[in-house]
């Protein structure tokens, strides 16, 4: 009887075993398909999934997209690696802040900047990573919640980036292959970042089949024993905080262009969590349930006002749930496992 | 003279005020299968902690192919040639069998990750190398047909093997094995002592930590028998059979007794 | 920067470091205590002080006090003290026994990983945050003064005043009670035996799950009655206030030795009087950078602790 829900609920093995028998021209019109969609939704939006108080554009760009973007990079670490990082806004406010002081003091525009913003998120992680990656997991988590924190409260007592205040008046993206970005349409902006997004996802697909993927997997499985097979696990686990800095960096830069004014209060403790909360729903591990967890939390609360006053309330308890009865997530990472015939 | 391949030279390992191991000396020649016997709680274990880096000894020396590997983190003692399995078998479960042998592998190749992002010639040689490796080293230990299966999903049997497979691909000079044939029955240790005889004949020295006698008996080139803490024998597997210190050691009776 | 404040506020600065300490003592002791029996960092563990403080709020609140009242007359504050102090007691320890049932129990005995655990109290710990925030409407909710903090004793620039002797009579009270509780009850001895070795204490008969109940419910009661004189000293309480809290006593447990009590209370008043001096020269709004950055040196350079117990790697 178990057997029979388990097998009428796994969807994803129903598709992996399309997926198995798909031709290249099947696999590839299926990727356009998906891709298309996304880049159309602001386009095709319609009252079915309008949002009922922020507008739709907006909505796409902060919190769905920019969520997913942050999502996948935490998901390095989190998923990929098993590191908890519990202070990825940190890096999310590095890539915010290097673009506002940086597009405000320099001549430089955001797609110059961008290098810089993800440079410095690299070079906190590596900052951050070198000592705390020594330590064992439940440290670990508290050691970068600290950090999380800490970032902020520098933030806000430092008067030369704008104290409490934060910063106004940053200056937007210049214009692109001719695509203007505005204050008033946030869709350039959910296109720009839906683009690097898949870029991201690209770099970490192929790193995860290849020898980095494995030996973070390895990591994450009993790292120990990765050490033991000549695993570098320190290199390994830097780098993972790296890319996941890295990401959160470009995120940030993004995110600063658009809304124009910066505060230390957007970079709070509660965002970490809600990063996190995506990567846990959807999948640890898994880039395409990372990806589905950051749409839906952030396209639900939007869609449900009476949602998003509780949404860390829900988040919380989401997280708390999910480890009790789908540890992991809605997309599980488990591979597809194939069976062979013992040849003898 | 033959070769020593891993030489433990008077370790001392102590844990609080208990005294784990107590000048212990052992060593691994080239081409034999060495095996260190004892009754539970003797240390054996710890050995092979302190040879693979895990813990670092109060006192004494361990040498891999002559070369001091003390203080050296388990990575790369790892590399220098010393691969092992566990008593209590830890696989990377959601890897595959491929995948657990190739991550051993990959540490022998030198590819970087931003070679692996950016598909460089070099890292796309040695990915290769690493998958063949793989397959080529679950062929040999009888698995290929299992290459593609989740390592927490294979048989019990399977998964030790998988594990001694794993180890091989380290190139190791020498193959520590802790307890390899637990849980297995006898028609099952019967090919294990085949494997490890074929292991050996490949060219791999190994060390062999087990219980069950007759198979420690009819493979074993050399023994060493351990007992809290101490080396209390070593020698060929006919004179440790009629050794009375080790059949004490085995029936429990305390050394003033005697 | 200013460093002659230390030579003429030394005694000022250290009587407050060390009603600072006792607090965080009664909260580090849970973090330490759970870690003991679980290996695991409860990080609820300042929810449940948060919850404390809430309790206190809302008895004192049922007396209608305005807060411009005078000050209680001794007895009469006591007696109002006890009643606030076990209710928080009693509500926080019960928090922290369903806190372990819902995010613990059905994960440690499914055999999750640590990660799982982990993930699962964060989220508990925001769920309980956020219900409070929107419960108080995210406002700092004041306390009536309820007894007179003017010093009655004076010598140079240390004023003892009653609160200050309060918190520090009562949380010695506490400490002998909860030495005696560790060392001569059953329930101390299981507690002690789960520490020391969990699979031999099920072998020996200990209900492993039980213990762990009651350990939680110990740190929680010790939390709630941390809360308790934290409300009399600070006044003032919010939905966040367990983070702050927080992260001090369980740097202070760090400091001690995670897993040791007696270096739980070491390392509390030692926090407590470093958090004051480097305070009174860099202000008071680096106090959390201070903490993390004492936390941070300790785990990289001692992370056994001041008197620590070996945090032992896991065996292989």
């Amino acid at each position: 009887m178990s057997k029979l829900t388990a097998s009428s609920f796994n969807l994803r093995d129903r598709f992996g075993d399309w997926w198995d028998v798909a031709t290249p021209v099947q696999k590839g019109a299926f990727r356009v398909a998906i891709i298309g969609l996304f880049y159309a939704l602001p386009l095709i939006n319609n009252p079915i999934i309008d949002t009922p108080e922020t507008s739709f554009d907006s909505v796409l760009f902060y919190p769905l997209i920019m969520f997913s973007l942050m999502a996948v990079g935490l998901n390095v670490v989190v998923g990929k690696s098993g590191i908890l990082d519990l202070g990825y806004v940190a890096f999310f406010a590095i890539g915010a802040y290097t673009h506002a002081l940086m597009s405000i003091h320099t001549a430089l525009n955001l797609w110059e900047i961008i290098p810089f913003a993800m440079g410095f998120a690299m070079l906190a992680g590596v900052i951050l990573g070198l000592p705390a990656l020594r330590l064992r997991g439940d440290y670990l988590a508290i050691i970068t919640l600290g950090f999380g924190e800490i970032v902020r409260i520098i933030a806000i007592n430092t008067d030369a980036i704008g104290g409490a205040m934060g910063i106004t008046d940053i200056p937007g993206p210049t214009s692109i292959f001719g695509i203007e970005f505005t204050v008033m349409d946030p869709r350039p902006f959910y296109w720009l970042t839906l683009t690097l997004l898949l870029l991201v996802i690209w770099g970490v697909i192929r790193l995860s089949h290849r020898k980095p993927g494995r030996a973070w997997e390895a990591i994450r499985e009993d790292e120990d024993v990765a050490e033991f097979m000549g695993v570098s696990t320190l290199k390994y686990k830097l780098w993972a905080f790296i890319i996941g800095g890295a990401v959160g960096g470009l995120a940030g830069s993004i995110y600063a262009s658009q809304i124009r004014s910066i505060q230390p209060e957007l970079f709070t403790l509660n965002l970490s969590i809600m990063i996190l909360a995506c990567v846990v729903f959807g999948g640890m591990g898994n880039i395409w349930g990372v990806i589905l967890g950051a749409v839906l939390l952030g396209y639900i609360p939007e869609k449900l006002r009476f949602l998003s006053d509780y949404r860390i309330i829900f988040f919380g308890l989401l997280m708390v749930v999910m480890m009790n009865i789908r540890p992991n997530g809605l997309l599980p990472r488990k591979k597809r496992e194939h069976f062979q015939e013992k040849s003898k | 003279m033959t070769k020593k391949l891993l030489e433990v030279k008077d370790i001392v390992v102590k844990f609080g005020g208990v005294t784990a191991l107590n000048n212990v000396n052992l060593h691994v020649n080239e081409g034999e299968i060495a095996a260190l016997i004892g009754p539970n709680g003797a240390g054996k274990t710890t050995v092979f902690n302190i040879v693979t880096g895990y813990y670092t000894p109060t006192s004494g020396d361990v040498l891999v192919d002559g070369e001091s590997v003390v203080g050296l983190r388990p990575y790369k003692i790892a590399r220098k040639g010393l691969g092992r399995t566990f008593q209590n078998i830890r696989l990377f479960g959601d890897m595959t069998a491929a995948e657990n042998v190739a991550t051993a592998a990959d540490s022998l190749n030198k590819s970087g990750l931003i070679g692996s992002l950016l598909g460089v010639p070099r890292s796309r040689r040695d990915e290769k190398e690493a998958m063949e490796k793989a397959h080529e080293l679950l062929k040999f230990i009888g698995l290929d047909h299992r290459a593609h299966q989740m390592a927490k999903n294979l048989p019990y049997g399977d998964q030790r093997r998988l594990e001694i497979a794993r180890a091989l691909a380290l190139n190791p000079k020498v193959l520590l094995l802790d307890e390899p044939a637990a849980g297995f029955n006898p028609q099952e240790k019967v090919e294990l002592g085949e494997l490890i005889r074929k292991i050996r004949d490949r060219g791999y020295a190994v060390l062999l930590i087990e219980h069950d006698m007759s198979l420690v008996m009819k493979i074993s080139d050399r023994i060493s028998v351990l007992d809290f803490g101490q080396k209390i024998a070593e020698g060929k597997p006919e004179e440790i059979q009629n050794s009375q210190r080790v059949i004490d050691a085995y029936l429990g009776v305390a050394e003033d007794a005697s | 920067m200013d460093f002659s404040i230390l030579i003429t506020n030394f005694w000022s600065l250290a009587l407050d470091g060390i009603v600072v300490g006792a607090i965080y003592a009664l909260v580090s002791l849970g973090y330490t205590l759970v870690y003991g029996v679980l290996r695991l960092i409860n990080f609820a563990h300042s929810e449940i002080f948060m919850i404390g403080t809430m309790v206190v709020y809302f008895v004192v609140g049922l007396f209608g006090f305005t807060g411009y009242e005078d000050p209680l007359p001794l007895y009469k504050f006591i007696g109002m003290f006890l009643l606030f102090a076990v209710a928080a007691a009693v509500v926080s320890g019960l928090a922290a026994v369903v806190l372990e049932i819902v995010a613990y129990r059905r994960l440690r005995n499914m055999g999750a990983s640590r990660l799982s655990s982990l993930i699962s109290a964060i989220g508990a710990s925001f769920f309980l945050v956020e219900v409070f925030r929107k419960i108080s409407d995210s406002k700092n909710l004041d306390f009536p003064r309820l007894i007179n903090k003017d010093p009655f004793f004076t010598w140079g620039t240390l004023y003892l005043s009653a609160d200050k002797v309060l918190v520090i009579v009562g949380a010695t009270i506490i400490f002998i009670i909860l030495n005696a509780i560790i060392h001569h009850t059953k329930l101390g001895l299981g507690i002690r035996a789960v520490s020391q070795d969990e699979r031999t204490s099920i072998l020996m008969g200990v209900n492993v799950n039980r213990i762990i109940s009651y350990t939680f419910l110990l740190g929680g009661v010790l939390a709630g009655v941390g809360s308790a004189f934290y409300m009399v000293f600070y006044e003032t309480t919010k939905a966040n206030v367990g983070f702050l809290v927080g992260i001090s006593a369980f740097t202070a447990a760090v400091l001690g030795g995670i897993g040791n009590v007696k270096g739980a209370l070491y390392g509390s008043f030692a926090l407590g009087l470093f958090q004051q001096y480097t305070s009174a020269v860099l202000g008071y709004n680096w106090r959390d950078v201070v903490t993390f950055a004492v936390l941070v040196l300790v785990l990289l350079i001692k992370p056994t602790g001041l008197f620590g117990e070996a945090l032992q790697k896991a065996r292989v």
